[in-house]
Parts: C-alpha cells; structure tokens; sequence
C-alpha cells in the first residue's frame, strides 16, 4: 500500500505531500488544483512512467531541470529523480542499477475520461495499453519492447538513407525478427488472459445486456522474416518497415459490431472500463498485493446504475485514489479520507 | 558593483577541464585551485604526462589496440596464436579478456559498431582492416566478441555475411549466468537466453 507520497518541482507543485489509507482515498478540488497530478506522480513513483504521456519530461515544473517524487510502500521507502539524460531510482535508500526489484513492488491501473481514446482513438493507443499492462506483468517485456523499437527505427534509418544497403539491412532484420516474434507472443498470450476478464466485466456493468469480444490483430505474420522478404519492394517504395508489432491492435466489438464506429458513448464508456478492470483483474491474479487503482475524475460522466456497476468491481482488496470535482455524489459505504486540494495545500478530513 | 571572480587565466583553465569526461563545475573548480596552489612540481609531473603519452601512445595498426610501436604488444607477441581472432568493439573491450588469461589469440578492435541511429557506418569501422587480415593472416577461427543488444548483434550478423565465404569457423560468446551465480539471482532475460544458448553435455 502507498502509505504516503512527495513531490518536488513536479508538475505545477514546487512541494507538495500527502498521506494516504487503504480502501478508498478521495481527492477533491476545483479544475487545475492539480488532481490528476497527484495520481500521475504515484504512477510515476510506482512504475517509473506516467500514464499521462510518453515522455516525462513535460513534468519538470516549467523554470526547473528536474523532479523528485518519493515516498512509503508499506514499510519500505521509494525515490525516484529525474531530469533530462539522468533518472536515479533509490529503493530503502540505496540506488538501483536494476529496476526490476523496485517495479515488482506495486503494479498499478489507471481509470481516466481519456481512456475513450481506448476505442475511438488510433490503434497506437491499444498497443499502449497492452504495453502498459506487458511492462507491469512480465519483466521480460520491457527489454524485448525497447530491443524491437531500437531495430525497428535503426532498420527505417537505413531505408531513408539515399541507398539502402541490403546487406547493413539484413544485419538489422534479424534482431527485429526475434524481437517482433517475442513482442508477438507475448501480447497474444496478454490479450488471451485480458479477454475473459474484459468480456465479464463489460457484461457486468451493462447489466447482462451487452457482449464484448476482445481479439489481438497482429500487424504481422506468424512467418515475421518470410513476410519482411515478401514485402521488401514495398519498403522500398515507402522507405519504412511496413509489417511488424508496430502495426499490431486490438480488435474490440460490441454485440459483433466494431466498437470505435457502432458502439454508442455509453457503450464505448462501459468498454473502456471493462479494458481497466479486466487489467487489475490479471495484476491480481499474478501477484499477492493488489494493484493500486487511480482513478481520475470519471464518476461525473457515468449515471448512477454504471457508477455503482464500477465500484462493485473495483477489486474489493485494492488501494484507491479517486479525485473528483466534488462528493455530493458519493453515498452509502464508500467511506475513506478526503484530501481537499487547493492553493497547493492539502487538508485532510478522515471519516 | 562588480563582482569579483577569478583570474582569466583560473577561469579558462576551469573551462578547459570541464570539457574532461567525468569532470562538473564543482570538480573542475576543485582541480584547478589544487593546480594553481600546489607547493611541490605533481601540476607540472601531470602536464608532462599528458603531453608525453599524447606523443608516444597510437593505435596498433594491426588490431587498433593502444601501442607505442606501429604494432602493439599483443599483435608484436610471437607466443600468441595466429589461428584464433577475437572481433570486439572498442580497443578498451581488450582488456577485461585479457585479464581472463583464457583467450591467447590475437584481437581485432573495430572502433565502434554500425549504428544507423547514430550515423555509424561500417566504412566508419575498422572492417576493411579487419577482411585484409583475414586474407593474410587465414585465421582458423573468428570469436565475436559485441556487445549483447541490438547494435551489437546487428554488426556481428553483419561482419557473419561479410566473412562466410572464407575457410574460417565463426563464432560468438555465450550469454548467460554469471559464474558462480545461482539461478534465483539471475533475472529473466539473462535466464531465458542461457537457455536458449544451452549446450549439449
């Protein structure tokens, strides 16, 4: 459990902390107070990456060159310094070379009016989404992602240059291969383990009315090296490598229909929830500590019956921070500190 | 008011030692103040050995190894066997397999890999030495010595197609445990390659 986080020069916060319970933690305050900077700062901490944008540069407190977020994971404490060329992750005080350790503490799931682009948006940001979970679930995942994203933009290097060298080509495929072949399995073997959980889910939350199918589209076959020499003329015609994990998606259809054009907003809502929920469903199943949920601002947008869907299951065992504009909403037995948010100050109300 | 600072000269030797691998701000204000103010002649020791070792200290033009000669200590041993030549990246690679005093054949340093990302060619490499060596030389075995990532691999594969043709049998180092390592210490993908490089008993 995150028992307590800081921050320093992050975002819009030059300093900032706040203590958190188990169960449910509200985060309340106006637009821009900085919620949802909070929620990205723990999925930084936690996970070394934001949820929010590829980049971490963007978080840097604008006029500072660098940001440190830290803080308490039940008895152990976790600091990570960042600034351009130069991360520094310490675990109990001693600095890691090894990430691995430290990201086997709490794996994490964000739930945000974002995810929409989930359906609706490109299939870049699928792939995100299975990367995501794949980086969290399997520390083999990550190596093979940044060694299969190095031979891919090496080998599109080579077919801009003026004259591509078949042979300096060859030299680069072969690493792709293995990589996209491993990239391949992997994300098959992660949307087989998503689909049950997500079908469930979304037939849960709908109220037994709708049914959602979740396939893995490859953007490359299972022969990887024969369709790279199939398509070699191609390449060179366009100068990129047109086949491979960086084309793959995830086939997503409502009551048989594809949800990015048929579903309507309510449905693609529900589905997005579902994709959530079905990934804190897997982080459970692999791992004694549950994953710490964050769930930013999405209450507002859903009625009453689906609200109350989402909360019965959110995985009972599970941490959560929920920000929100305002409680008026919040009833029943959904108990847990408030920490209104405002002026960068935080005051906290337990009940 | 102006503000006081150090001497140009103090000021432009900082600059210059900043430009030292290694060295910040702080350091190299630290270095210099310890040159300006030495009692004893270790500054003007150290200017003399950077001077000297700049003029004596060239790369082997054999194996591009660091020598004082046109051939390097390595290449200029007789002992040494002809038969075996280990490819590795940069002259500094060298040294750690020296040390393991497992190896007795001679080395080829290529200067770097081919890395498209950062504009490194092979005609930036030393890989046409390295073909000419192995038409004079005939080595019985080439032992691929690069780095385990995607660079590395990709040049080997590379320096494989460019050498198949010749009477040489290719090889790479394994990937694998560290010795005397067990297998709860290793991580994942160290694990899952030792298997994959597994060897037959």
């Amino acid at each position: 459990m995150l028992r307590e986080l800081q921050l320093r020069d992050f975002r819009c916060f030059a300093s900032i902390a706040a203590e958190f319970s188990p169960g449910f933690n509200f985060i309340v305050g106006a637009n821009g107070q900085g919620k949802t900077t909070l929620l990205e700062a723990a999925c930084v901490l936690l996970r070394l990456q934001s949820q929010r944008s590829s980049s971490l540069a963007p978080a840097v407190r604008v006029g500072q060159r660098s940001f440190v977020v830290s803080g308490h994971v039940g008895e152990h404490r976790l600091q990570f310094y960042y600034r351009a060329l130069r991360r520094k992750v310490a675990f109990d005080g001693v600095e890691q070379r090894d990430q691995a350790e430290y990201l086997r503490l709490v794996r994490v799931v964000s739930f945000a009016s974002h995810d929409l682009e989930l359906i609706r948006g490109p299939a870049e940001m699928r792939r995100r989404y299975l990367d995501f979970i794949g980086t969290q679930a399997e520390a083999r995942y990550r190596p093979v992602l940044r060694a299969y994203e190095r031979a891919l933009r090496s080998r599109n290097a080579l077919l801009k240059s003026p004259h591509p060298r078949p042979r300096e080509l060859a030299a680069y495929t072969e690493p792709l291969v293995r990589a996209g072949t491993s990239l391949r399995e992997m994300r098959a073997a992660l949307v087989r383990r998503l689909a049950p959980f997500a079908e469930a889910s979304h037939r849960a939350i709908s109220g037994g009315h709708e049914n959602l199918s979740l396939e893995y589209a490859p953007g490359s076959e299972e022969d990887f090296a024969a369709q790279l020499a199939r398509t070699r003329t191609e390449e060179e015609r366009l100068r990129l490598t047109i086949v491979g994990p960086h084309r793959d998606d995830l086939r997503l259809q409502v009551e048989a229909m594809p949800a990015a054009q048929f579903a309507s907003e309510g449905q693609q809502r529900t589905t997005a929830l579902a994709l959530k929920l079905a990934q804190a469903q897997v982080f459970a199943e692999d791992t004694a500590t549950p994953p710490l949920l964050l769930v930013d601002d999405i209450f507002g947008e859903l009625d009453a019956a689906r609200r109350n869907a989402l909360l019965a299951h959110l995985p009972n065992e599970s941490q959560k921070l929920v920000t929100a504009t305002a409680l008026d909403w919040r009833a029943g037995d959904w108990g847990g500190p408030v920490l209104e948010l405002t002026d960068g100050e935080i005051r906290r109300r337990d009940k | 008011m102006k503000r006081t600072e150090y001497p140009v000269a103090i000021r432009e030797l900082i600059a210059q030692l900043r430009q030292m691998p290694g060295v910040g701000p702080r350091s190299a204000e630290r270095i210099a103040l310890w040159i300006v103010q030495a009692r004893n002649e270790q500054p003007a020791g150290i200017a003399r050995a950077i001077a000297s070792t700049r003029d004596t200290i060239r790369p082997c033009l054999q194996c591009g190894f660091f020598a004082t000669a046109d051939l390097c200590e390595i290449c200029a041993d007789d002992s040494r066997a002809r038969e075996l030549l280990c490819v590795v990246e940069q002259p500094t690679d060298i040294l750690p397999l020296e040390k393991t005093s497992a190896f007795r054949g001679r080395y080829h340093s290529l200067g770097g890999r081919i890395s498209p990302l950062d504009r490194v060619a092979p005609e930036d490499l030393r890989i046409a030495s390295l073909v000419e060596r192995v038409e004079k030389e005939a080595p019985s075995e080439i032992i691929f010595a690069l780095a385990a990532d995607v660079e590395g691999e990709a040049t080997t594969n590379y320096l494989v197609a460019l050498l198949k043709k010749y009477p040489v049998t290719l090889t790479r180092i394994a990937h694998g445990l560290p010795a005397g390592g067990g297998l709860e210490s290793a991580d994942e993908l160290t694990l899952s390659r030792a298997l994959a490089g597994r060897t037959r008993l």
